[in-house]
Formats: C-alpha cells, sequence, structure tokens
C-alpha cells in the first residue's frame, strides 16, 4: 500500500514561547484509520487543524498522494473535519447543513438531495430533514456534524473529539456507532481524543503524543506489550 | 419584597403620572375632551411635514453611519494590532458625549472659521456627520462584537466543506450576520428619530424634528395641546421602534454561536496592513478632528493662545446672557449630578434587588414583566419627559415647580435604567445558594445584604453610579424644561451662549463645552475601568 498522507518534520509554534508541534514525522496508508491520543495540550489539534489547513506551519512539509498541501487553502482540500462542538449552521435546518458541501460543489439539485437522503439514513437520522438545528439534543447534533462531514464524501475525514461534549452513557452508544459507520467507510482517518477507550475502538493503528511530540505509534498490542517508554507506559495504564 | 415599592413610586410619581398628564392635556381642555386641536395638526403642513423630515433624515443618518462603521467592524473584527483598544475606547468617546457638546464640536469644526480651511455651513450636512459621529460607535460595538463571534469554527466548519472565501461570507457571514445589523440599525435609528440637542442646535428653525417641534411648540408658542399631541406621536414611535429593536436583539441572541475569540490575526499582507491603517486614521479623523477643534477654538482668541474664554467664565458680566456668572452653571451642574446620582442608586439598586428577588424566589414572568418597565425611560425622549414633568408637576397634589428637585429628578429617571442594566449582571453572578448560606448562619435579610451582596456589586455599583453623574451632567432634553432661568446647568448654559451672537458668547460656549467633554469623557474612561471584571451589560 503506498502512503497517502505524509508530514515531514513539521513544526509548530505560537509565538516564541509555546510551542505545539516539535518535528512531527507521520505516515498514513490509505484507507487507515488512526487514532491520535494524549493528555490536553499535546498537540493532537495542532496537529489535525494543519493538516486541514486551518493552521500555517513553521517548517516541514505536508503531502497528500505525493503532493504538497502547504499552498492549498482549506477549502480546496476535499477533506473532511468535524468539530469537537460540531460547529452546525445555526441559521439552517439539517437538510440544508448536510448539502452545504454538496452545494458549495455546484452539485445538481436532485444530486444533492439524494445524497443528502443518504447520509441522514446512514446516520440514522432519516425524518429529521426539516428539524432547526437549535431544537437538537447533542446526540443528534453529532449525528447531524457527521452527516454533514461525510456527505462531500472527503477524501481524508478528520474527527476532533467528536464525542466529548456528550454525556458518559449517550458517548459510549454512539462510539459504538461511529466506529460502526467509520469501518464501513474506505476513507483514510484521523480520530482525535483524550480517551483511551475511544482511541482504541475508532483506529487500528494509534498515535500517541505528548507536548508536541509523537511518542509512539503503533497497534493496541504493539502499545501495550512494548511501550516505547516509561511514560507510555503509566499513560496507558492510568486509562 | 418591600425594595420593589421605592422604583415603583418612583416611576408612578415621576414617570407614568407625567406621561399621564400629556394624555391628559392633549384631549381634556377645561374638564371637557375638546379635539378641535387636531384639525389645527392634520391642516397644518408644516406638522406633516417634521414628522416626515423625522423619518427621513433618522433613516438616511442610520445608514451614512452602517456605511461608516461596516468596514470598520471588518476589521475589528478579524485583527488584532497595536493600539487597537485605545481607538476603540477614542471611537466610543463621542457616545458618551452629551448632544450639545458634539453640536458645538461641530460648528467649531466646520463653521466660519474653521481651521480646516474650508466650511461646511448646511445644516443638513452637519446634522448627518454630528450623527455619524455621535452613533458610530454603537454601530461598531454591536456589528464588530457580533462579526467576531462569527470567525470560529463555523467559518472555518465552512471552509472544511469546500466553501471558498466568497462563499463563506454570502452562505454563512452574512446570513448571520444580518440580525445584528439590523439590530444595530434600529437602534441607532430610534437615537436620531429622538435627536434634540444636534438638531435644535444645528438645525436651525428650518429643520425641526418632532422632538425639536414640542419644544418650540411648549416654550415658545405656549400651544401646549399641540405639543402634547406631538408627545404622544413621538411616544407612539419610539415604543413601536423600541418593540422592532428588542424583536432583532432577541433574533441576534438566538443565534449568537458559543463564539470564543481566538482568531484574531495580525495584519500581514500590504493590503491587510493598509486596511487597518486607513480604519484607525477614519476613527482619528471621525472621531478626534471635531473635539479637537472644540479645544482649541476654547484656547485661541484673535489668533493666539489664551484662557480669555476660561477667565470671562468666572466673570460676573452685566452684560452677559445670564443673571448670574456662567460657572454658576457649573455649580449647579454638579448639585443636580450629586442629587441625581443619589436618587438614581437608591432607586436603581431597589430595583435591580427586586428584579433578581423575583427571578430567583418569585415567578419568573414578573422579572421579565418589570425587567422592560425599569427600561421605559430609555426608550421615551427626554423632551417628553421633562414636557411631561412642567406640565403636571406644577400644581397639586405634586406641587414642585420651584422645587430645586425637579431637575435631579428628571435627570435621575434618565439615568436609572443605566444604573439598574449595570448592577443587574453582579447581582446575576452571585450564585443563589450563598445568600441562602448567609441565612442558615444567622445572618438578617438586611446583614445579608451588607456583607455579601453590597461587597460583590460595589465596583458595578461605583460604574452605574459614574453613568448616572455623567448622564445629569449632559442631560439637554428634559432640563431645558425644568432648568429655571436663575439655575441653569452646564448643557443649557452652552444652548443659550450659542444662541447669541458675538466672538465672546461664541468662545465661553467653546470654553465651557470643552470643560464638559473633560469631565464626561473621564467619567466614561471611569466606568469602563470600573466595568473590566465583569464585562457583561452595556
Amino acid at each position: 500500500m503506498t502512503d497517502e498522507l505524509v508530514l515531514e518534520q513539521v513544526n509548530k509554534s505560537y509565538g516564541p514561547d509555546i510551542l505545539m508541534l516539535r518535528d512531527v514525522n507521520l505516515t498514513l496508508a490509505k484507507g487507515t484509520h488512526l487514532s491520535v491520543l494524549g493528555p490536553s495540550g499535546s498537540g493532537k489539534t495542532t496537529l489535525l487543524r494543519i493538516i486541514a489547513g486551518l493552521e500555517s506551519i513553521d517548517s516541514g512539509k505536508i503531502l497528500f498522494n505525493g503532493k504538497s498541501l502547504l499552498d492549498i487553502p482549506p477549502y480546496k482540500r476535499s477533506f473532511g473535519y468535524m468539530f469537537q462542538d460540531f460547529a452546525l449552521f445555526p441559521h439552517m435546518n439539517v437538510f440544508q447543513n448536510v448539502a452545504f458541501g454538496l452545494k458549495m460543489k455546484n452539485m445538481e439539485k436532485g444530486e444533492i438531495k439524494t445524497q443528502v437522503k443518504k447520509m441522514l439514513e446512514l446516520t440514522g437520522l432519516g425524518d429529521y430533514e426539516n428539524r432547526h438545528v437549535n431544537e437538537l439534543s447533542g446526540g443528534e447534533r453529532q449525528r447531524v456534524a457527521l452527516a454533514r462531514t461525510l456527505a462531500p464524501r472527503p477524501r481524508l475525514l478528520m474527527l476532533d473529539e467528536p464525542l466529548s461534549s456528550l454525556d458518559r452513557a449517550l458517548r459510549h452508544r454512539l462510539l459504538g456507532e461511529l466506529t460502526a459507520i467509520i469501518s464501513t467507510l474506505n476513507i483514510t482517518t484521523i480520530f482525535v481524543t483524550h480517551d483511551h477507550e475511544e482511541a482504541f475502538a475508532a483506529g487500528n493503528i494509534v498515535l500517541i503524543m505528548k507536548e508536541g511530540k509523537i511518542e509512539q505509534k503503533g497497534s493496541r498490542e504493539d502499545l501495550t506489550q512494548r511501550p516505547e517508554n516509561d511514560w507510555v507506559k503509566n499513560f496507558l495504564s492510568f486509562g | 419584597m418591600m425594595a420593589g415599592l421605592v422604583p415603583a413610586v418612583f416611576f408612578l410619581l415621576f414617570y407614568f403620572y407625567p406621561l399621564a398628564g400629556i394624555f391628559i392635556k392633549s384631549f381634556v381642555v377645561e374638564g371637557r375632551i375638546d379635539l378641535s386641536f387636531l384639525d389645527q395638526i392634520f391642516l397644518s403642513r408644516r406638522i406633516g411635514k417634521i414628522i416626515w423630515f423625522t423619518f427621513w433624515q433618522a433613516g438616511v443618518s442610520t445608514l451614512l453611519t452602517l456605511v461608516a462603521a461596516l468596514p470598520c467592524a471588518f476589521v475589528f473584527s478579524h485583527y488584532r494590532f497595536r493600539g487597537k483598544q485605545f481607538v476603540k475606547t477614542l471611537a466610543s468617546i463621542p457616545f458618551v458625549l452629551p448632544a450639545v457638546v458634539v453640536a458645538a464640536a461641530f460648528q467649531a469644526c466646520f463653521g466660519r472659521t474653521s481651521f480646516l480651511g474650508f466650511t461646511i455651513d448646511h445644516p443638513l450636512a452637519l446634522i448627518f456627520m454630528a450623527h455619524v459621529f455621535y452613533n458610530f460607535s454603537v454601530m461598531l460595538r454591536i456589528i464588530s462584537g457580533f462579526w467576531a463571534t462569527l470567525q470560529g469554527r463555523i467559518v472555518e466548519a465552512a471552509a472544511m466543506l469546500g466553501a471558498g472565501p466568497f462563499q463563506v461570507f454570502f452562505h454563512v457571514t452574512l446570513p448571520l450576520l444580518k440580525p445584528a445589523v439590523w439590530a444595530a440599525c434600529s437602534l441607532v435609528f430610534i437615537f436620531c428619530f429622538s435627536s434634540f440637542g444636534i438638531i435644535l442646535i444645528l438645525g436651525g428653525p428650518s429643520y425641526s424634528t418632532i422632538e425639536a417641534e414640542i419644544y418650540r411648540q411648549a416654550a415658545h408658542m405656549f400651544n401646549l395641546p399641540v405639543a402634547s399631541f406631538l408627545s404622544l406621536i413621538q411616544i407612539f414611535f419610539t415604543l413601536l421602534l423600541m418593540g422592532i429593536y428588542t424583536r432583532f436583539t432577541r433574533h441576534a441572541t438566538r443565534f449568537v454561536p458559543d463564539g470564543e475569540n481566538h482568531n484574531l490575526k495580525r495584519p500581514e499582507t500590504w493590503w491587510e496592513k493598509s486596511m487597518v491603517m486607513a480604519v484607525i486614521l477614519f476613527v482619528f479623523l471621525l472621531c478626534v478632528l471635531p473635539l479637537l477643534a472644540l479645544v482649541i477654538k476654547s484656547l485661541s482668541h484673535g489668533g493666539q493662545l489664551s484662557f480669555v474664554f476660561y477667565r470671562a467664565l468666572f466673570q460676573n458680566v452685566s452684560d452677559s446672557v445670564f443673571y448670574i456668572p456662567p460657572f454658576h452653571a457649573i455649580k449647579y451642574s454638579l448639585a443636580f449630578a450629586g442629587t441625581a446620582l443619589v436618587i438614581a442608586v437608591i432607586t436603581g439598586v431597589c430595583a435591580a434587588l427586586f428584579i433578581r428577588y423575583c427571578e430567583t424566589r418569585f415567578h419568573k414572568g414578573w422579572s421579565s414583566l418589570f425587567d422592560p418597565i425599569f427600561m421605559l425611560p430609555l426608550s421615551t425622549s427626554a423632551v417628553t419627559l421633562g414636557f411631561g414633568i412642567i406640565i403636571t408637576l406644577d400644581k397639586p397634589p405634586l406641587n414642585l415647580r420651584t422645587s430645586i428637585f425637579l431637575i435631579p429628578i428628571a435627570h435621575a429617571l434618565v439615568g436609572f435604567p443605566f444604573v439598574v442594566r449595570a448592577i443587574l449582571p453582579a447581582l446575576r453572578s452571585i450564585p443563589e445558594q450563598m445568600p441562602d448560606a448567609a441565612a442558615m448562619l444567622g445572618g438578617s435579610p438586611l446583614q445579608i445584604f451588607r456583607h455579601i451582596d453590597l461587597p460583590l456589586m460595589s465596583r458595578a455599583l461605583v460604574a452605574g453610579a459614574i453613568f448616572a453623574f455623567t448622564i445629569s451632567l449632559g442631560e439637554f432634553g428634559a432640563t431645558i424644561f425644568t432648568a429655571r432661568p436663575e439655575t441653569p446647568t452646564i448643557p443649557v448654559a452652552i444652548y443659550r451662549f450659542l444662541g447669541q451672537p458675538g466672538a465672546m458668547n461664541y468662545g465661553q460656549a467653546m470654553a465651557i463645552s470643552t470643560l464638559l467633554m473633560a469631565v464626561t469623557a473621564l467619567g466614561y474612561v471611569l466606568i469602563e475601568n470600573f466595568r473590566k471584571e465583569n464585562s457583561e451589560g452595556f
């Protein structure tokens, strides 16, 4: 399998004192489901925002299918990004939210309708089309956000702590649904979380970050059986 | 709760009773309902023209303010740059200045002996410019504040879904911004609609609005039924406009996404930098130039630096416009403002406590009934209030015609909503269990107020008090009715000076305006300092 996404020696800082990412190297094969796990402030979200193009980098390379992404603005990358607080458009209903990305592609009306319907079915929101997003519960908003992100068929799917704003019981149930949906899609996925259970459920490969550096990357077995250092060992045993 | 009685009685006596008086004066003559004056109004082309002009000038002023504020709001909500806070404060100062000072400043800036090298003497142009100057910061604050909250994830989410900058603007930013723009426009429209001092001083007799006409009919022609009826029209329209404004704000707040302002960026490209520079330059030209002109005018006599006008304020010249030396006006103003402060703070604290009590212990419905009632003086024009007060409180059962308290009472009424608005957020931030905890420890209600509520709201209270004080210092619309000739206030003195010919009178108007401007601007800076801890409210 070829490497689809490549990050080489990526550095990012906010001002002279705040180093967010240091010398990050990462390669992802097509179809990988990667989870990024780390304590808060470890640079997980920054990593995601850099790949999305929402933040610039100080130095390094980012390639997608061998082409540099650096000069491509986020809206031309065709990546999907699901935000922690979902960022649904408050002035649109469920249908309009999900259709937004398709509309931006100038897709034809009938086609938009079928695709939105399909996405709503997939996320279990069959008859929610005309509901206003302000009337939805947390779990329903999460589904709308997922449907909206998936609708334009992104080349890469990024999820930034997609379950963290939900309560515990709901989180557990939706994690199952979310991973089931993700696993049916043949899209490279990056799932950012600070929760061990989520990380191992959502990704077949897990990346552990600490203070802007990648500590270790591997399968569940690699990480638990062969932790590269004490910090990783401790971090995983306190999940 | 007993505290509610204080503002209730205050409102009944000094707000509702005078307004009822206006109503009765309009329709009842010598104990009988008399509508004959209505012919006079409806047949009069002048009145029709005045109502039309009131709407028209308010509309044009609002539109011009929007055009000036929108680009600035864009820059303020998108970029951070050095001195931004200073520019923001500078832009807000005109709004807190008394209307008479603004009028005087525009005469100084564009009048015949302007240092600019050109003059603008068309009354309409001056009115429009003064209104833009005045309301620019309101528009800027509302729109840029709202725009900044739209910068976060919502815009990023749209970009990730493939929306380019223009698509983001037209599909996301603009639809979300619209309610805020409408809210800001309707508020500025209300301000321009009931603008009084600027119209009276800059407009002259040929450009009269409903407000100015109420004053002329009542004070110059003693045509009280017509003045009363115009007041009713004014009350009707301002309440209507206020209702529209409230609807828009409700709409706007419903759409506020969970905003965080993390995305302000530094201007980097050549284009961004020049945009920021242009905005800074514009704010300086708009907000500083007229005020600078005022100061320069007050300090120059015969082309030289001189304090002659300031000195004259303290001399008793026999041919003065006044019966008394002008500095007495300063004295009276300070005394009235101090009294108004005390009245407004006492009634305001009682009202805020009462609203809070309704919210926590009682029925929520009561607070949503009283909250807007306590805001009513904001939406009632000062001229109407002043007129109502002099036609009702001059005879039994409540005769205050010769009372020195009439002016502070009117001022306190105008300042009252500001005090309530300043205190209420602080009260609301006190956790509900805290008074309970104090009560369980044996605190009586009065002790709880003294030891819990009062210390926790002290900063807000000071801010509210300064509000009440500076509003009283600059109040013109109500004062011009209620002030007696021998007890003028500073704004009344400015108005009289400006109405008199001669360089000396004009110079003194500039000097006393400069003093008032300095005090009001200082008050504003103090309020901002005291509000820093709780940035809620207005």
